[in-house]
């Protein structure tokens, strides 16, 4: 909760090492993952093989179901590398949380609200650039009037309150799972053995629950963005 | 947490936002080139095989259909075939057998009416043989008895004429 960070200022950015590190971690665990899966492709698919399909039919699925047709396809990979990406970091900080001397450096990269905007601004993004390359920039901005004149500040506004309501719910998730661990953790560490023996099934639970919201979590901001990307590219 | 959003509002931590970009956009790059690419690639592959391998179990499945409905008709049509030959064979036997004894009949027939016809004539022969013999033997008896050497024919036809004269009588008797 008040965790410290260390900062790296470079270029006049500043970068949060705790952010940068679970992020390129959890984007190595997948590569890894996605990389040892698809060793050996075969027209009669393997264990890893099967694995992997099985997730990749998962993810087309959600754009399917969110496009209606076939016109997603495009969008195939991103949410398989999106719903992977995200899925792995909200378990790393289940898993794995190195502070060292009061300072972070690993934790879930989900459970900072940075991430999960950059995230979700790159969602809209990609679907405002999509919108604007099938119906062209008047088109676009005209669909903001749609389907009500009247409704075009309402459109707007909506705009924003998708941004929050994507990067926030998943940053929230995470971040309540967290600090909820480590609430658990300082019970265990209160009463000496008593407390210690106590907090372990409760800890348990709460992890086997957090493994389960970010699944969740994951599963939604995949949704949600094919959503958004989705209604972007089709006329109300 | 919050403290970060207000400590930044100096100097927000925007680097984090562009290393998560450029390593989302490098992870995604290489998931496509070592994963994605070859297994989307297979999966097509898969579904254009497993469609075309059904349109081929169709195709197969109707000609096989096809083949036994001929083979079915063939059959059907050889049963008949066969059928019409034995009859006709039995047809040719029977007319055959007909005509056979038929000719044979014939040939009986005329086999007897030939040796009815020869029995005749020969009976007939016989019977003018005889009439010659008697009449030259009744015509040397009657020229050694007269011993006058009357003309041989007007004997003869004298000698017929009696013969015949008995004939008829025999015959009428």
């Amino acid at each position: 909760m008040d965790d410290k960070y260390k900062f790296i200022d470079f270029l006049g950015l500043r970068f949060n090492v705790a952010n940068c590190l679970s992020a390129l971690i959890a984007a190595l665990l997948v590569f890894i993952l996605v990389y040892a899966l698809s060793r050996k492709i075969k027209m009669r698919p393997g264990k890893a093989q099967n694995v992997l399909e099985w997730m990749i039919d998962f993810t087309n699925g959600i754009v399917k179901s969110a496009f209606q047709s076939d016109a997603g396809k495009k969008f195939n990979l991103y949410a398989f590398v999106l719903f992977l990406f995200i899925f792995v970091s909200n378990q790393l900080g289940l898993i794995l949380e190195i502070k060292v001397g009061g300072f972070s450096f690993v934790k879930s990269a989900t459970s900072n609200p940075i991430v999960t905007m950059s995230l979700a601004l790159m969602s809209l993004l990609l679907a405002h650039f999509f919108a604007v390359q099938k119906w062209g920039f008047g088109g676009y901005l005209r669909n903001f009037t749609r389907p009500y004149a009247f409704l075009t500040p309402v459109n707007l506004l909506e705009e924003f309150t998708n941004f929050l309501t994507l990067s926030l719910r998943l940053y929230g998730n995470i971040f309540a799972g967290e600090v909820l661990l480590v609430l658990i953790g300082s019970v265990a560490k209160s009463f000496g053995l008593v407390s210690f023996v106590l907090a372990i099934p409760i800890e348990m639970i709460w992890q086997g629950f957090s493994v389960f919201i970010g699944a969740i979590q994951a599963y939604v901001f995949t949704t949600l963005s094919m959503v958004y990307i989705a209604r972007k590219m089709t006329k109300e | 947490m919050a403290g970060i959003l207000v400590l930044g509002a100096g100097k927000l931590a925007l680097g984090d936002m562009l290393f998560i970009l450029i390593s989302f956009i490098l992870l995604t790059l290489a998931v496509k080139h070592y994963a994605w690419g070859p297994i989307t690639k297979m999966m097509d592959e898969r579904s254009n095989k497993i469609t075309s391998d059904l349109d081929y179990a169709d195709s197969e499945r109707a000609s096989a259909e096809k083949l036994k409905k001929e083979r079915e008709e063939a059959l059907k049509n050889s049963r008949a075939e066969a059928i019409e030959i034995v009859n006709k064979a039995k047809d040719n036997g029977d007319e055959q057998k007909k005509s056979i004894v038929a000719s044979a009949h014939s040939e009986a027939e005329s086999v007897r009416q030939k040796a009815k016809s020869d029995a005749e004539k020969a009976k007939q022969d016989a019977m003018n043989d005889a009439q010659n013999d008697i009449a030259n033997l009744s015509l040397e008896i009657a020229s050694k008895v007269i011993s006058k050497e009357l003309n041989a024919d007007d004997q003869k036809s004298l000698i017929d004429s009696y013969i015949k004269e008995l004939t008829v009588n025999n015959g009428n008797k």
